[in-house]
């Protein structure tokens, strides 16, 4: 079962004694992994130390390290979910942000259905970084590629460089859609993902909707408090 | 036997004039200890002084060091971001690596902030440009206790400033290993940069590599792959090793150029495309560049990577993926688009790792170590023999009594290294309960580096037997067409006793050999 959230026990979360509870909506599209009906391959770019990972890590693991180490090259991770009657498969490119590693990157955002611009609202330099990924993916990548801008790091409102409005007027002006984000406490993490899966060119319908094993979850206020839950 | 460095042409002797205590440290003076500039250290200093990596004037107290501060603990990353040259700490640094570019720009320094240090690196560009306008180039600078060590690869300067006193060979090697490592990240078509901009700034594309040079430098102290220019492999069962071996050429027939399969630093298993041939310098580096990426560990990577010693010039590109904490495999194509390929793979290859046990048996393995000195069989022995087989129970009360005495093996054999000369592998032997420090260890890979170092000086040797005695061991090499032998003994022990168990010691590794050598593999080479 693909379910989300197994925290990696090993792993240093921020606050292990307060679990990381997913919105309730999840269930509505947390599927098996032996059913998905359509595969995507979604790329996530942006300068080096923005929180590609880290968001990449929340949404499939459900984990998150405070000292993330630089991606070399690009991570290959992969998560089923389901939208509306339609099942998804992600196979996300997880690319590093380092300037050596440029050049390399339309062989992560070739053939790719979508595209997470990634940058650090404590950070002018990964904004303007961001917005260079957006040009290039408009001359070179899909051209029905779905592009999503995150401004990730909303929790660190107080060291803020960049605007909510900003973002959200460049992204309107560009065509793609904008979330702020926040790969420590989780917020909009799932939702960023959710989003672009229902942007997708329209899956087919389940040929056997029976057959569709969806993850059960409790009601929020039902559930036992478990990390792992 | 004479263990000086021999000269060789282009060479500078130079001998720095003492300062007086309380001259100040002038930017022109050295200031390293002993040597000129201000030696003692200001009251209060905030220093975090590293054991070991800096010039202390009192005696350490060996009994007292814990075994925790090992390499296995050691905790890798970039140290004393807030030194510079003008530090007194960083000048007690016993070792210090640099890499500059042509155009004296700072690229990467061990210790200290690399900008900060740009007036010392232009000093160090100033002297190779000094040497090399009158037409030759500098390779040794003696200074004191210290050495500096200088290797040119076109537009990038490497230098070595170090007080270890190990020998030019090696410190040039491992100025060596340090290029290949930057090959392995960038390629040598760096090179065109400079072509293009010889101001270029190439610290930019080294970003958050940090950890995998500092790595490579840690491993300078405690792994002989760096100055053997061999590998060693995991002790495994033949069939086990066998099992492994066969899925890997399996890939490999598939288009893959090399299938690796790695337990930390030590092959499992290898196999490569028909025709290609991987260097044991380019399967260190490569497995250094692995295991100090945290990255690599969190999922599937594809990443480019270049093998020096294959093509310094050309990126192959590497399907990574970790099946536990210590076992990895690495699958290296030309194919840029060869990731999902790769991917079907590894899936084969896990499916058979699993299904023949080779991966709990690579967990047992580890967890035995490889060979012990205690367990060489009785001279008296013969038939076949497998590791551990001579062992004593654990709970022996009589191999209690002997971890306690420090006696090791006959003869008062405290260590081994066996290099096979057409293998290109080496088989080390664990270390005894009398060498049980990370300081005695080390001591004792100098000491093995040195004597690596006189066996095969061109200006003295080579020689084929070398027995040294002094206060720490007595130490026995043996060279002959097929292999090397480097042995530590009790520095009490008989030298007549000593050679036998020597020869012992090579029947020993011929008995076992399907176990600690991968011998399927063609020799590389090179």
């Amino acid at each position: 079962m693909a379910t989300i959230g197994h925290n990696n026990l090993n792993a240093k979360l921020v606050d292990p004694s307060t679990p990381f509870r997913f919105p309730l909506f999840l269930s509505q599209y947390f599927v098996s992994d032996d059913l998905f009906l359509s595969s995507f391959r979604q790329v996530l770019l942006g300068d080096m130390g923005a929180g590609k990972s880290s968001l990449v890590l929340r949404f499939v693991k459900g984990q998150f390290l405070e000292f993330q180490e630089s991606t070399i090259g690009a991570a290959f991770f992969s998560q089923t979910l389901a939208v509306n009657d339609a099942t998804v498969k992600f196979e996300i490119w997880d690319t590093a942000g380092q300037e050596r590693y440029h050049s390399l990157a339309p062989m992560y955002y070739r053939g790719a259905a979508a595209a997470i611009i990634v940058y650090d609202i404590t950070s002018l330099d990964s904004f303007t970084r961001a917005k260079k990924w957006v040009q290039e993916l408009q001359k070179q990548g899909n051209p029905n590629m779905v592009m999503a801008l995150a401004g990730n790091k909303a929790d660190l409102e107080d060291k803020r460089k960049v605007t909510a409005e900003e973002a959200r007027v460049y992204a309107e002006e560009n065509g793609l859609f904008f979330m702020e984000t926040s790969a420590k406490t989780a917020s909009n993490v799932n939702d960023i993902f959710y989003e672009i899966a229902k942007r997708l060119p329209r899956a087919q319908p389940a040929q056997n909707p029976t057959g569709m094993v969806l993850v059960d979850r409790p009601a929020e206020g039902t559930r036992a408090a478990s990390c792992c839950s | 036997m004479n263990d000086d460095e021999t000269e060789s042409d282009g060479e500078i002797r130079a001998s720095v004039e003492p300062v007086s205590e309380d001259a100040p440290s002038s930017p022109g003076s050295s200031g390293y200890v002993g040597e000129g500039g201000s030696t003692s250290a200001t009251t209060g200093s905030q220093f975090e002084i590293e054991h070991e990596e800096i010039e202390e004037d009192t005696t350490i107290d060996m009994d007292r060091i814990s075994i925790s501060d090992s390499h296995a603990s050691w905790i890798p990353g970039k140290r004393h971001f807030d030194e510079d040259d003008g530090s007194i700490s960083w000048r007690k640094r016993k070792k210090h690596f640099f890499v500059l570019s042509h155009s004296g720009k700072p690229i990467y320094s061990r210790y200290g902030d690399e900008h900060r240090l740009a007036g010392f690196s232009a000093t160090l560009q100033a002297i190779i440009s000094f040497v090399e306008n009158g037409g030759d180039s500098v390779k040794l600078v003696r200074a004191g206790r210290h050495q500096v060590i200088f290797l040119v690869k076109g537009p990038i300067y490497l230098v070595c400033i170090s007080s270890t006193e190990e020998p030019y060979a090696s410190l040039r090697g491992q100025l060596e290993l340090i290029y290949g490592q930057m090959l392995v990240i960038l390629t040598k078509s760096i090179n065109r940069c400079f072509e293009k901009n010889p101001k270029f700034d190439m610290t930019p594309l080294l970003g958050g590599t940090e950890i995998v040079f500092s790595s490579l430098i840690h491993s300078f102290s405690w792994n002989p792959a760096t100055f053997l220019h061999a590998y060693t492999c995991l002790p495994l069962a033949y069939a086990t090793r066998q099992a492994a071996g066969a899925i890997l050429q399996d890939v490999a027939d598939t288009g893959v150029l090399f299938a690796i399969l790695m337990c930390r630093h030590k092959v499992i298993s290898l196999v490569g495309a028909q025709k290609a041939s991987l260097h044991p310098d380019d399967i260190l580096l490569l497995a250094n560049f692995v295991m100090s990426s945290e990255s690599f560990r969190t999922s599937e990577s594809f990443s480019p990577i270049c093998l020096p010693r294959y093509n310094p010039s050309a990126f192959l590109y590497s399907y990574i993926h970790y099946f536990d904490a210590d076992t990895y495999l690495v699958l290296l194509s030309t194919n840029s688009d060869a990731f999902y390929h790769l991917k079907d793979c590894r899936i084969r290859v896990e499916n058979v790792l699993l299904k023949s046990c080779v991966l709990s048996e690579v967990q047992r393995s580890l967890l035995n170590g490889g060979m012990h000195v205690e367990d060489l069989p009785p001279i008296s022995h013969s038939g076949s023999s497998h590791l551990g087989q001579h062992m004593l129970p654990s709970d022996s009360p009589d191999r209690f009594r002997e971890a306690n005495s420090g006696i090791g093996g006959p003869a008062g054999l405290w260590h081994f290294i066996y290099r096979s000369i057409y293998l290109d592998q080496y088989v080390s032997s664990e270390f005894p309960p009398s060498i049980n420090t990370p300081q005695l260890q080390k001591r004792l890979y100098r000491a093995y580096e040195k004597l690596f170092a006189s066996m095969h000086d061109k200006g003295i040797g080579p020689h084929k037997t070398q027995f040294r005695r002094d206060e720490n061991y007595v130490l026995l090499c043996w060279v002959t067409q097929d292999f090397e032998l480097y042995a530590a003994f009790d520095p009490l022990a008989d030298k007549a006793l000593a050679i036998k168990t020597c020869n012992h010691v090579c029947q020993w590794i011929k008995d076992v050999e399907n176990e600690i050598f991968l011998l399927g593999a063609s020799p590389f080479s090179w």
